[in-house]
């Protein structure tokens, strides 16, 4: 526990990016009690801007725009922590057995992991949904999921390769520990940071992955998420017509909720890299040092005033 | 240097396989008949016996699935990537010939750009640290590339096209001049690539400031850019050629890494503006179930991020003299 | 400046009350602690102490090369009688290299990997003597590396092509490239194995020889500046705790912390002798006593010691110790 609040310490992009996500994740849970139309119903003329009424405006079928961002939510998580989920999962796997195992199983994997990262993986998922037809919330997290690993595995290979050299595993090793538990117990806990993370920037990628897909189309239409909200925005041509409110809501949505995920991830980089960190302090040595040399310009310019003058008296 | 070039390239040869295999595989794999909904989708255009062509082409051909790859592996590597649906009967080579230069153009271009500008700000805003630039600008401009590109394009089209109404919003260029090499072309061409540009390279800026500006900090605390200091060289002088050539490495590792991304945000952007590259044609081709130009799309696409990626391994190799041979 | 009547040879540099402090969150710690000593033209003077005790620190302060979170509280460098941490930037830029040059520990680190050995020399040629063109600049850098015993024909190569023992050769042509009149050297050895500590030193010996400059030379390793220095400065916990003649520290130590460093290295020949070394940890500066920084570690303690901090004192004409063993009250 102590551990956790000092992470936070003095860390703002880490506090101000979990709150994000947790006030989305609390929006989320709290839904249906929260949102004072049905989503799904249409409640009022079509493109009404926003009022006391209705806080968001309405869509062009006349739903409310609020109660659709926030019930989108929780698809749009829930795919996103998904997706980001099993990409973890798989990186973990990837990486720590190829720096374990090494050898032949360690090139091929980093083969195919290297072909996963050189891949533009939005054009591959975009002809692959394409083929299957529409492609429903679950179908979308296990794709994402699927073509998301590669970039954690090879950060999180290269970190297991850099513990596996120290001496305390060549110590277990030595008393013979099972590699299963050399992994689960010696290795595994000094990486969290960075197991961590990966799943950050996992759901990241994913995020803006299940928005790309569904704004193109490939999405379920029946279900609600931003991205399908952006859809319809486009469709109806919301913002050419004016009514601002359809496209940009939901596009704020994603936008803050990546927001949070990045500074997120960026409190993360200060924690592996403490460099990075503290520009306070920073700023406090700048102040003293410029009042330091400020003090040794004085006292040069005075010795210089106290020559001068003592050179015109004798 | 031939061995590190040429185990990229051979690298790089495996990785178009295997999207050439995964474009094989697909149509085998999904339910359904994939021509019988192509036929569907084409409403009537198409005859029954021009859909035996198509299944030719895409190795449905008789034989066991092996003799089926190689003959489609042939197909491609001939050129031959079949009939598109939805422009039946053009072949999708063409209308990739017609859309390539547009998407190269303006994912080139706006690259070059952010990525000029982003590095020059990443060494200001390390060179500032804890300054006006890098406490403000900076973390606004991260922030502005962490929006969804979709949206960032549809309100810098919002707003700079349709309510400022600055620039033109969607196509090239003008249909109503003649394409060709004439000065009125160019500057059409630039006037419609603005919004575009403009959105991808405000997108852009931040991750690659960023990314200059860490490496900046970790390089700034080595051994050689004291040394430098300790010589009395100019500050510019440790800023660029100690500084910034030994932090640019990394940064170039992530270039190579993003280019796929970069290349999804240029087919969103196009839709968005309608700007005829691939992205344009990739839309029209899902909607359409138009399989053979989608494949087609995904081949070139392909190639174009493994190029690129080659481009950037050229480019480290150029920067980073511990790979050449001694 | 009013001319001194009775002006004695001035010291090339005069170190008076130097004060080197890290910012750590709200607290300064004292990391050098009013530190005064000269080193005369020519001359080689050697500062020991463990590590940690400010010995780098202070070098690095000499020419304003301190990074933060270190910051310079008090004291002057006087340089020919000129205070170099008063210096504006060009006059320091001016200085730096020209006047006093650095050599590094490790050579691998402190050259840049991305450019070739050629431009490392030529960019300080052309930073102080713009009017050089690029022949001459090569000519000159060619002759360098000849000085110290490289083929000129290996200046178009990266330090990562240079052996190890090489890259410190080469640091040292760059050192003397603009003729300086003071090299700071810290620990140039260290990371050296014993044979090519030998080369390098001999090396370092010849040029000192056929140039004539001071060095400030920083190390551990008492044996080693035994053979080149001709004064030894001992700093423990951020103070000048003895300084004198080498002879005179390396055979007759007056402060316990000296004859106890002195102590701790076996000699290679001679009968077998038990290693003393210096009991107890080196000293926290987060709660620094009142009395001497030594106190707790030392052998030889009286009781004013635990109250009261030594005043630095002057045996006989060079020899100062600060220590209470040797003062007055």
């Amino acid at each position: 526990m102590k551990n956790l609040l000092s992470f936070f310490k003095g860390n703002t992009p880490a506090t101000v990016g979990t709150t994000i996500v947790l006030v989305f994740v609390l929006l989320s849970v709290l839904a249906p009690w929260i949102t004072p139309y049905d989503a799904n119903k249409r409640v009022a003329r079509g493109h009404q801007p926003p009022s006391a009424e209705y806080i968001l405006g309405t869509t062009r079928s006349g739903k409310d725009v609020l109660s659709q961002v926030i019930y989108a939510g929780r698809i749009s998580l829930l795919v996103a922590f998904g997706a980001g989920l099993l990409a973890t999962i798989i990186a973990v796997l990837v990486g720590i057995t190829s720096a374990y195992v090494g050898g032949k199983v360690d090139s091929f994997l980093m083969f195919v992991t290297n072909v996963f990262l050189v891949m533009p993986g939005l054009p591959m998922i975009i002809v692959l949904a394409a083929f299957l037809g529409q492609v429903g919330p679950l179908s979308i997290a296990l794709i994402l999921g699927i073509f998301g690993w590669a970039g954690g595995a090879r950060v999180l290979r290269a970190q297991a390769l850099s513990i596996r050299e120290k001496e305390f595993v060549t110590a277990a090793e030595v008393i013979g520990e099972s590699r299963w538990r050399i992994v689960l117990v010696e290795m595994l806990p000094n990486m969290v940071s960075l197991i961590v993370g990966t799943f950050a920037g996992a759901a990241l990628g994913a995020v803006m992955g299940q928005a790309a897909l569904e704004f193109i189309g490939l999405g379920d239409p029946t279900v609600i998420s931003w991205g399908t909200m952006l859809q319809w925005a486009q469709h109806s041509s919301a913002l050419i017509v004016g009514a601002w409110w359809e496209a940009i809501v939901p596009g704020i949505a994603i936008a803050i909720f990546a927001g949070g995920l990045t500074l997120f991830n960026m409190g993360m980089d200060q924690v592996s890299n403490p460099q990075l960190k503290g520009s306070k302090n920073l700023k406090r040595w700048k102040k003293l040092n410029d009042e330091l040399e400020a003090q040794r310009r004085e006292k040069l310019a005075a010795t210089k005033r106290q020559n001068q003058g003592g050179v015109s008296t004798v | 240097m031939g061995r590190f070039l040429g185990s990229r390239l051979l690298f790089y040869i495996a990785a178009f396989m295997v999207a050439v295999t995964f474009n094989f595989v697909l149509p085998r794999m999904m339910p359904g008949d994939p021509f019988e909904i192509m036929f569907a989708a084409a409403q009537g255009k198409i005859q029954p016996e021009q859909m035996a062509v198509l299944k030719e082409q895409f190795g449905f051909v008789a034989g066991p699935w092996h003799v089926q790859f190689w003959d489609y592996v042939k197909g491609i590597f001939s050129g031959d990537l079949g009939p598109s649906l939805t422009y039946y009967p053009t072949p999708v080579t063409e209308i990739i010939a017609g859309a390539l230069p547009w998407t190269v153009f303006l994912a080139g271009t706006a690259t070059l750009i952010s990525l000029f500008i982003g590095i020059s700000f990443g060494i200001f805003a390390a060179y500032n640290r804890g300054g006006k630039f890098d406490s403000m600008v900076a973390p606004t401009l991260a922030f502005v590339g962490a929006f969804p590109q979709m949206v960032s394009a549809m309100l810098i089209l919002f707003g700079l096209g349709v309510v400022l109404d600055w620039f033109p919003v969607g196509y090239g260029y003008n249909p109503d001049i003649d394409a060709g090499w004439t000065l009125a072309f160019f500057l059409s061409v630039a006037y419609h690539a603005a919004l575009p540009l403009i959105t991808m390279v405000i997108t852009g800026i931040g991750g690659w400031l960023f990314l200059m500006r860490n490496s900046m900090i970790n390089t700034l605390g080595e051994d050689y850019i004291t040394m430098g200091k300790a010589k009395g060289l100019s500050t510019r002088r440790v800023m660029v050629n100690y500084a910034a050539r030994n932090a640019a490495l990394p940064v170039v590792t992530a270039v190579a890494m993003a280019l796929s991304f970069v290349v999804a945000g240029a087919l969103l952007i196009e839709l968005i503006y309608n700007y005829p590259g691939l992205g344009n044609e990739m839309l029209g081709a899902v909607a359409g179930r138009d399989y053979p130009l989608l494949q087609g799309l995904l081949l070139i696409i392909v190639v174009c991020v493994l190029t690129a990626n080659f481009l950037a391994d050229l480019a480290y190799f150029w920067l980073d003299p511990r790979l050449r041979k001694q | 400046m009013i001319e001194n009547a009775n002006q004695q040879a001035e010291p090339l540099l005069n170190i008076r009350g130097l004060s080197v402090e890290y910012l750590v969150g709200d607290t300064r710690l004292r990391a050098v602690d009013r530190v005064s000593f000269t080193i005369n033209k020519g001359e080689t003077v050697g500062l020991a102490g463990e590590s940690g005790c400010g010995k780098s620190t202070l070098a690095f302060a000499l020419a304003k090369l301190h990074k933060p979170p270190a910051l310079i509280a008090e004291g002057e460098v006087l340089y020919k009688g000129q205070d170099v941490l008063a210096f504006n930037d060009e006059e320091l830029r001016r200085f730096r290299w020209k006047e006093t040059s650095v050599v590094f520990q490790s050579a691998m680190n402190c050259l840049n990997p991305v450019i070739s050995i050629n431009e490392q020399v030529c960019d300080v040629l052309s930073a102080h003597n713009p009017t050089m063109n690029r022949n001459e600049l090569q000519d000159r850098a060619g002759e360098l590396l000849k000085i110290v015993g490289i083929h000129p024909d290996r200046l178009n190569q990266y330090p990562h092509q240079f052996s190890g023992g090489m890259r410190q050769r080469a640091v040292l042509a760059i050192s003397l490239a603009l003729k300086p009149q003071l090299i700071i050297m810290d620990e140039p050895t260290t990371a050296l194995d014993v044979v090519v500590e030998r080369e390098i030193m001999d090396q370092l010996s010849e040029l000192k020889e056929q140039f004539g400059f001071s060095i400030l030379l920083i190390s551990h390793d008492l044996s080693l500046m035994g053979e080149i220095t001709d004064r030894i400065a001992v700093m423990y916990a951020g103070k000048l705790v003895e300084i004198a003649p080498t002879e005179d520290v390396l055979f007759k130590p007056q402060h316990p912390y000296t004859k106890g460093l002195i102590n701790s290295f076996p000699h290679l020949f001679g009968e077998k002798k038990e290693l003393t070394g210096i009991p107890g940890n080196p000293l926290s500066l987060y709660s620094p006593p009142a009395g001497c920084y030594f106190e707790e570690r030392c052998s030889e303690r009286i009781h004013r010691c635990k109250s009261v901090d030594p005043k630095l004192v002057t045996l006989h004409t060079g020899h100062k110790v600060k220590c209470h063993l040797f003062s007055q009250s």
